[in-house]
């Protein structure tokens, strides 16, 4: 299964001399799209609408990919345009039989693959990244508090659903933040779990309508919630899945309740940043493993030697692009033009660019 | 010497020329999208069935030829050595130089990264990163910093000085076409300076150790592997396969002089470079490079060094642009009076012979001409 870590033998030596895994995996995704020597795809097998702009979709993986524990994300991969753009996506069931993952998208406003994968055709091909994250339920008897605000629903339906499926050990209470029932997500099948299992309970709290059934509340998450969550005050695990203002508030309302506090924050990263190029940001080099501070208003080739930080390099004017090194996080400025990139690339200049927020650099 | 061609430039003029070609850089820059991802994508996919093609006709003609069907050996291997050559020159020119200078980078696809493509030709990408990418495209043609200024083999230019050993180069620029692709391999390596004792073993051999391993694969995979798949019949493959590379060695060769040693080509003192702005590097990029004319098959085949100028002004602007900003670089190159180097391949190369005959024997530079006109 696991090709991409197997230690090369001769036999694959020799195979990468016939076809070194460029022109191996040309051939075998003429064959079938899906299949690679070196890269995890998948195939979108069903699109389902979900509620107001949100859409699920059943992803088939190749045989790269390694599998996913409930909770978990993975890095979803499409080429809008003849570019590829990279963002993570929950998975939003538990692993399946059949290995197959499902992730439900909401589409922000301005975005781009949000609003992208709405409607992405059935057969598609997309990357995958391995699945990452370390959302889970803790073991034990003590009772857990979910709490989610949009789509930080995804990851609370999957783990919900490998509960359910072990027949709910210990009681799990779901708190559901979203402006209106229009934006719900899967309230039928909760509503359906919480029917069934006394050990399961769900509560959709909506900040732009007024409550009405018995399990609804309203409002923007206070220690009012919490009266009607945890009637007895008792301690929890506390699950916390949104925005991250969302996830901040949680943490606070929450503090004393909780026997442990996981928290994954979905905000898109920011977009705005100081359009000056005053002041220093933080850049972290990961294959170093340092972290510095450099000036904005210089190239960051320069700005790094001033830190004694050595890139290679060759022209220093942008033509040569042996400076050129992957930025993983973090937004540049063009020095010719001044526009601005957010997104992850694998071949940034450094030599024309300057950094415009805290980087990571591999470095 | 030619007559001059182009008048020198006053400092603002040369500064606005710079801004004009900065402009059509972003302009161009700006569309960049799905079709020419599309295009690289489609490149891919000719050098990748032509490569098959012609490995399959050749065992077919091998096989068949020396068993059943005596009268097919020569008809399949020769087509099978032409498609493998073409699949050889598409991938080296159109893809695997193009790529390398991260023209594709932008796309975000692991396969056509400039920093990690590797070619299908015994020296290593690594090395052609820098002499290439680096040494040459920032130097174009100033002596003593562009290592490609006949190679270290060859006297191109009367500005460099003559040797009686440039005498042969007449049989030495024959054998050189030949294995083009070896003295690309071994250029980075100065060999040279181990030999006038410039340069220890143990420092030669560390340089050498990738490129030995490079030569290692494709030797095995040409020479060896592929000619054993045919068994008894090895030979005609064998041949095959060194004809296919030497096809390829001659065609890039012959493309990659026509690039800068045509007869209007220049050649600049180092001291030329000393605080060069954008604008002067623009134009000793232009007056050190010459376009082959030919149209679009021309432009395919020569993996768009056809234009020779755009690429040095845009070295990392995707390749199927040049001949679409050719058109606007034709027209400013005129407005400012600029010689807008281009000829037919017969023409250029024709001039090229011509220079390496002329400089085998002692010659004297014409007078410097200037880029910029004193203030
Ligand atoms: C661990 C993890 C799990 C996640 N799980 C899910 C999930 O299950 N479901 C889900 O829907 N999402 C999930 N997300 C969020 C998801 O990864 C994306 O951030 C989200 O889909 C938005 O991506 P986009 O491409 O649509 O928007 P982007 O293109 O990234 O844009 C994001 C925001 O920035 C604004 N913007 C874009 N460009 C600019 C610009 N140049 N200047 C200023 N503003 C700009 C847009 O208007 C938009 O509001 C998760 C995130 C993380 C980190
Ligand atoms: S140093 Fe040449 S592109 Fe940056």
């Amino acid at each position: 299964m696991e090709t991409a870590i197997r230690q090369p033998t001769w036999l694959s030596r020799l195979n990468a001399l016939w076809a070194p895994p460029a022109v191996l995996d040309f051939w075998l995704s003429r064959l079938n799209p899906l299949w690679s020597s070196t890269r995890t795809l998948a195939r979108v097998v069903e699109r389902r609408p979900e509620a107001e702009g949100v859409t699920t979709l059943v992803l088939q993986p190749n045989r790269l990919f390694r599998g996913f524990r409930a909770g978990q994300h993975v890095n979803v991969g499409v080429e809008i345009d003849g570019v590829r753009y990279t963002r993570s996506y929950s998975a939003s069931d538990m692993p399946r039989a059949d290995g197959r993952i499902r992730i439900t998208v909401k589409a922000v406003e301005g975005g781009k693959l949000g609003a992208y994968l709405q409607a992405i055709p059935v057969g598609s091909v997309l990357s995958l990244g391995q699945a990452f994250g370390e959302l889970s339920v803790p073991d034990g008897s003590a009772p857990c508090l979910m709490l989610a605000a949009g789509s930080g629903i995804t990851p609370m339906l999957s783990l919900v659903n490998a509960q359910a499926a072990a027949g709910f050990p210990q009681p799990v209470r779901l708190a559901y933040w979203a402006r209106t029932r229009a934006d719900l997500v899967q309230a039928a099948a909760l509503r359906a779990l919480a029917s069934r299992h006394p050990n399961f309970s769900v509560h959709f709290v909506l900040t732009g309508e007024a409550a009405e059934a018995g399990d609804e509340l309203e409002g923007r998450i206070d220690p009012r919630h919490l009266a009607t969550l945890l009637p007895g005050g008792e301690q929890v695990h506390v699950l916390a899945c949104g925005p991250h203002g969302f996830v901040e508030r949680a943490r606070e309302v929450l503090g004393g309740h909780d026997l442990s506090f996981q928290a994954e924050a979905f905000s898109p990263p920011p977009r705005f940043v100081d359009p000056s190029d005053q002041g220093r940001v933080r850049v972290t080099l990961l294959q170093s493993g340092r972290t510095l501070e450099v000036a904005r208003d210089k190239s960051l080739l320069e700005a790094l030697e001033e830190q004694g930080v050595k890139p290679r390099h060759g022209c220093r004017m942008g033509i040569c692009n042996t400076c050129s090194c992957g930025k993983t996080s973090g937004a540049t400025r063009a020095l010719a033009d001044r526009s601005v990139q957010h997104e992850p690339t694998q071949a940034l200049r450094l030599c024309i660019h300057a950094a415009q927020s805290d980087l990571a650099l591999e470095l | 010497m030619s007559k001059i061609k182009s008048r020198a430039l006053s400092p603002e003029e040369l500064n606005r020329f710079g801004e004009e070609l900065d402009a059509l850089r972003a302009r161009t820059l700006a569309t960049l999208g799905q079709s020419d991802a599309d295009y690289i994508r489609r490149i891919v996919a000719g050098v990748r069935w032509l490569g098959l093609g012609g490995r399959v006709m050749l065992m077919a003609g091998a096989i068949l030829g020396g068993t059943v069907l005596p009268v097919l050996l020569w008809p399949l291997c020769i087509l099978g050595t032409v498609l493998l050559g073409l699949s050889k020159i598409l991938e080296n020119m159109e893809l695997g130089h193009n790529v390398m200078h991260g023209q594709y980078d932008w796309m975000g696809d692991p396969a056509l990264q400039g920093r990690t493509y590797e070619w299908d030709i015994v020296g290593t990408s690594d090395a052609w990163r820098k002499t290439h990418n680096y040494s040459h495209h920032t130097w174009t043609n100033v002596r003593g910093m562009d290592d490609d200024i006949g190679y270290g083999l060859l006297r191109i230019f009367p500005e460099q000085r003559w040797k009686p050993f440039y005498l042969f180069q007449p049989l030495v620029a024959v054998v050189f076409a030949l294995l083009f692709e070896w003295g690309v391999a071994l250029q980075d390596l100065r060999i040279g300076r181990w030999f006038a004792g410039k340069m220890t073993g143990g420092a030669l051999w560390k340089m050498a150790k990738p490129v030995v391993r490079k030569i290692r694969r494709q030797v095995l995979k040409d020479y060896v592997l592929f000619p054993l798949l045919a068994g008894p019949f090895f030979l005609p493959v064998l041949l095959g396969n060194i004809v296919a590379n030497v096809i390829r060695n001659i065609w890039t060769y012959v493309i990659i002089f026509c690039g800068h040693f045509t007869a209007d080509a220049e050649v600049f003192p180092k001291d030329s470079v000393r605080n060069e702005t954008r604008g002067h590097w623009y134009l000793r990029q232009l007056r050190g490079s010459s376009n082959l004319t030919g149209g679009r098959l021309m432009d395919l085949w020569s993996g768009n060094l056809s234009h020779q100028i755009e690429h040095h002004f845009y070295p990392d602007i995707p390749a199927n642009r040049y001949a679409a900003m050719a058109v606007e670089v034709r027209e400013i190159c005129a407005r400012y009076g600029q010689n807008y180097n281009a000829g037919s391949l017969s023409k250029q190369f024709g001039s090229v012979v011509w220079r390496i005959l002329r400089h085998a024997f002692p010659s004297k530079p014409g007078r410097a001409r200037p880029l910029m006109a004193a203030n």
